[in-house]
């Protein structure tokens, strides 16, 4: 079979040297270039701010070497190579057939949204990246093959982060923003519309200055050869990587080998300490840890130091990338500690006239520490399905990404046809031969797996009885679980929302996986009356009930944030608190996950929320606490 | 195959939606549309409909891809090969509106490994899935917001560059797929990913017809179509006629127009003033606008084509962190033209 693989890229593109401004990308892109040894680059930003332009522009600009691009779409075995299926039916014989990790040997490996990578194929990935050897061990072939390559990635945080130890292992980091020069954008306007008007007429304009980066890149690589490195240097170095308390000691490395392409690339064959200050730029932002803060106030610290460097409002996430800030010995300490909100609740303005009866509508406290649902999968090994980020398991139905295939395990439902045809291939000068050009046996066949990501399924059962309105207390929970909300709607899980008050319980909003909708409820959820707390955990159990009914594998968490002060009873003249203590317990027996936020903050205590959680055998929080500790942990209690 | 398709001009009111879908088969490089609205709103019967306005388009002869014989840029492997050594044959094909259900998944998608062949013949080959046969045609993701996540990344990619790279189950290939998104969500069912709403160049939303007037209109009309369909469309057979002309029309001229530098800059500050993300947004509203002025006729655009193109391409595009409403604040807008 004749191969188109990935010449794509060879296409006429857009000309790097046509990108108006990006100067910190292009040079950081050149850099890389230059010196394989910084470790790549990846390249962070918004949407459609030319990232991806750029590094495909590169291969025009690439005087030997070209861009092999690993699309999200491919599979382990096309990746790190497999067996050769052609090789091996007519030959009878078991051969390597080389993967994308092979072909980028010598070349620059791109990877487009490399955040939405799988995690083991980004693994593995930067394994081979960091060892310059890819090893095969899969499908009966063992392999073992030198891969170095350029790593490029770009990505978009809004779509989801990588940890620290993906991050570490990307050379360099570049923030990607958005022009804000109104001359230079419209000449970004004019010179869009010129090159899609006509392609190569705009590219023979940018034909020189290609081939002058061209050029200069050959130059500069020749020049890096002679560069010495002196100990002087890399004193520099260290103390740059001490001041960025940057862990581990490739930074240093790194360090080292992007500010010898900086020289490298002005045409220098020594290195100044402005080289360092100017690789430490690129070097170091993704490193950074902060030191000085104590530890419990470490998010918050960590956040404020982020609006620091925040020149665009960007959107915060937790553990968003850096953005590319001056070198450590320019940044100042955080002065000042962010609002508290947990301050907030406490200094609260005294008590107006408190009629609970009265109707009010709290704004949501949007200064709300961010509170985050942690969900601990202790032993996901149930096939579940569902479409999601915050989880990934295994799904046997025949949705979700092919990822690999194993030996069925009983009867086999989801065909493998390349890997069962690799493994019947090498058998088949052995085997008779029918109409068909191969014989499959039994013991070829091959199952696939797939994977898929799962969200949760969070219900919050909300009370909105008048004492919850008092004191602004509802404006507090308002905010808490505005910040759950933005939590759940970055890892796409699905929420509902019940609210009580008066003498009902209402499903306000149905599970659904727009946040959106929930939040709009939120907002306009109005407080008063009296409180039936056992109404409103009825209504969630019926919810709660019905939801498992449809989907088996769905594992709902019940979120209830109550004061306790449970005042109306499901049958008049009954015990509200027994009633709500009774519900707790079905809602245990029946295996709900679920966690109570207690809002009670009155001199006198009832505590009547932390017996209801006892009973219901959920996680109990105070709501002063969310605000310290921001994750609610909720251990699934699988069956 | 195109039996039973309701006439476009016959859908009552929904002009933003009827002209969002036109604009995009004039310029298939404005980047598609997705339309948003409540269920029963004549969604997917106007893009369904819009197959019957398309154009024919000049296509390599047995070409999976159908590639464009003129565009050298955006041909698969094997035109290219092809077009070393002969003149390529080439053939008429209409446009036509591939649709991608939300079931599908990535294998159909993206394409993969021939079975048949494989088995038959004991070679690999490549199959082409959906993002083949949407080359140089329009995608149309109903529901687009029900979509699996993994299919969307693939969708994005695909979008993106126009180019669809598969590695997977052995086959490794790439070939040409520039093709008009068209997504119909409705809200209510959960959201679409930021990302993907980049995608679209235009975006719209459409509320059922309010007037009772119109509503008898759009009840008669449809009881007349399931009547008897035939009669029913040849009664709109003049008006599709002359729509298919403007838009042939509108195409050809559609090099020709020009833009002023004034209006280029107001495009620009306005972007910055609104702080949209990226520069997709002004890149749209420029060529809607081109789009808008060949549609009239005209060969220089105007301000009312860029405050209708703004309408049309920015309201998706509004910076919003999650929960906060992104709403284009036209006052601002107005300012800024007043300004002019």
């Amino acid at each position: 079979m004749r191969e188109a693989r990935n010449n794509m890229s060879k296409r006429i593109t857009f000309p790097f040297a046509a990108v108006v401004g990006q100067e910190d990308v292009k040079q950081a892109l050149l850099i890389a270039l230059t010196n394989p040894k910084a470790g790549g680059v990846l390249v962070a930003g918004e949407k459609g701010t030319a990232k991806s332009s750029l590094v495909r522009a590169l291969t025009n600009v690439l005087p030997d070497q070209k861009i092999i691009e690993l699309p999200l779409n491919a599979t382990e075995d096309m990746v790190f190579g497999n067996i050769d299926l052609e090789y091996a039916l007519t030959c009878g014989e078991k051969v390597f057939s080389p993967g994308i990790l092979a072909r980028a040997h010598g070349q620059v490996l791109y990877v487009d949204e490399v955040n939405l990578l799988r995690r083991e194929v980004l693994t593995s990935l930067l394994d081979t990246a960091d060892r310059g050897v890819n090893i095969v061990e899969r499908e009966g072939i063992s392999h073992r093959h030198e891969s170095r390559f350029t790593l490029i990635g770009t990505m978009n945080p809004e779509e989801g982060t990588l940890t620290a130890t993906v991050l570490d292992r990307f050379g360099m980091f570049v923030a990607v923003n958005r022009e804000t020069d109104p001359a230079a954008r419209t000449k970004i306007l004019r010179r869009v519309l010129a090159y899609e008007k006509e392609p190569d007429l705009f590219c023979r304009q940018y034909e020189t200055a290609t081939r002058d980066l061209t050029e200069s890149l050959q130059a500069a690589r020749i020049v890096l050869g002679t560069i010495e490195i002196s100990v002087a240097m890399m004193e520099l170095a260290a103390q740059y990587c001490a001041k960025a308390h940057s862990a581990g000691h490739r930074a240093e490395l790194f360090l080292l080998e992007a500010a010898k392409a900086v020289a490298a690339l002005a045409g220098r064959g020594y290195l100044l300490p402005a080289d360092m200050e100017r690789a430490a730029y690129f070097v170091l932002p993704h490193r950074m840890r902060q030191q000085e803060s104590p530890p419990p106030a470490e998010e918050q610290q960590e956040e404020s130091s982020e609006d620091q460097n925040d020149q665009d409002n960007q959107t915060e996430q937790p553990n968003l990338p850096p953005k590319n800030a001056p070198p450590p010995d320019i940044q100042g300490q955080d002065e000042s500690e962010t609002e508290d909100s947990e301050d907030k609740n406490e200094e609260l303005p005294p008590p107006q006239n408190d009629t609970a009866d009265q109707e009010r509508v709290a704004d949501i406290d949007k200064n709300f520490p961010n509170a985050k649902l942690n969900v601990s999968l202790s032993q996901d090994r149930q096939v579940r399905q569902g479409s999601g980020k915050r989880s990934l398991t295994r799904t046997d139905l025949k949705q979700g990404r092919y990822v690999r295939s194993c030996l069925p395990n009983g009867k086999l439902t989801d065909l493998a046809f390349d890997a069962t045809l690799r493994a019947a291939a090498p058998y088949q000068r052995l085997r008779p031969k029918g109409n068909c050009c191969i014989t499959i046996k039994q013991e070829d066949l091959r199952q696939k797996v797939r994977e898929k990501r799962i969200g949760n399924t969070f219900l919050f059962v909300v009370d909105a009885s008048g004492s919850m309105g008092a004191r602004e207390r509802m404006r507090a929970v308002k905010g808490a679980i505005f910040s759950m909300l933005q939590d759940a709607y970055q890892k796409r899980d699905q929420v509902g929302l019940v609210a009580f008050r008066r003498e009902t319980a209402e499903v306000l909003l149905p599970v659904t996986r727009s946040v959106d909708l929930a939040q709009k409820c939120l907002q306009q959820l109005p407080t008063g009356g009296k409180t039936p707390l056992a109404e409103g955990l009825a209504t969630a159990f019926t919810v709660l009930q019905s939801m498992q009914k449809k989907e088996k594998e769905m594992q709902p968490i019940l979120v209830l944030v109550t004061d306790g002060r449970a005042n109306r009873s499901k049958a008049s003249g009954g015990d509200p608190v027994a009633d709500a203590v009774s519900m707790a317990e079905k809602m245990k027996l029946a295996g709900f996950n679920s966690v109570v936020i207690d809002t009670e903050m009155d001199f006198i205590k009832l505590g009547v929320a932390r017996t209801v959680a006892q009973a219901m055998g959920a996680a109990y929080y105070r709501l002063q606490e969310l605000s310290e500790q921001k994750i609610l942990h909720i251990v699934k209690n699988l069956g | 195959m195109r039996t039973g398709v309701y006439p476009f001009t016959a859908i009552v009111g929904q002009e933003d939606m009827k002209l969002a879908l036109i604009l995009n088969v004039i310029n298939p490089a404005l980047g598609g549309v997705l339309i948003k609205g409540e269920k029963g709103t004549a969604k997917s019967t106007a893009v369904r409909a819009l197959a019957d306005l398309l154009p024919a388009m000049e296509a390599v002869k047995e070409c999976q891809f159908h590639c464009d014989p003129q565009d050298q840029h955006h041909m698969c492997e094997a035109c290219v090969e092809k077009n070393k050594t002969a003149a390529l044959t080439t053939q008429s094909v209409k446009m036509k509106v591939v649709e991608l259900p939300v079931s599908a998944t990535e294998d159909r998608v993206v394409g993969t490994l021939d079975i048949e062949h494989a088995i038959k013949c004991g070679e690999k080959k490549f199959d082409p899935g959906i993002l083949a046969q949407a080359n140089r045609n329009i995608l149309y993701v109903d529901e687009i917001n029900l979509l699996d996540d993994h299919v969307v990344d693939v969708l994005l990619d695909a979008a993106a560059m126009g180019v669809n790279t598969v590695e997977r189950e052995g086959v490794s290939y790439s070939h040409p797929a520039r093709f008009v998104l068209v997504g119909t969500m409705n809200p209510e069912e959960g959201d679409i990913r930021p990302q993907l709403l980049d995608r679209f160049g235009l975006s719209i939303t459409v509320t059922g017809e309010h007037q009772s007037e119109q509503r008898v209109e759009v009840i008669k009309r449809r009881l007349g179509y399931e009547q008897d369909s035939d009669v029913f469309s040849s009664a709109y057979q003049q008006e599709q006629a002359e729509l298919g002309k403007a838009i042939l029309q509108a195409s050809r001229l559609l090099p020709q127009v020009t833009i002023a530098d004034e209006l280029l800059t107001l495009v620009a500050n306005m972007s910055i003033k609104l702080e949209v993300d990226g520069h997709r947004a002004d890149i749209t509203v420029i060529k809607t606008a081109l789009t808008l002025a060949a549609f009239d006729g005209r060969d220089k655009v105007t301000v009312e084509d860029i405050k209708k193109a703004v309408r049309l391409a920015l309201p998706h595009r509004m910076r919003r962190r999650p929960f906060e409403d992104g709403v284009l604040n036209w006052d601002v807008v107005e300012a800024m033209f007043q300004e002019q």
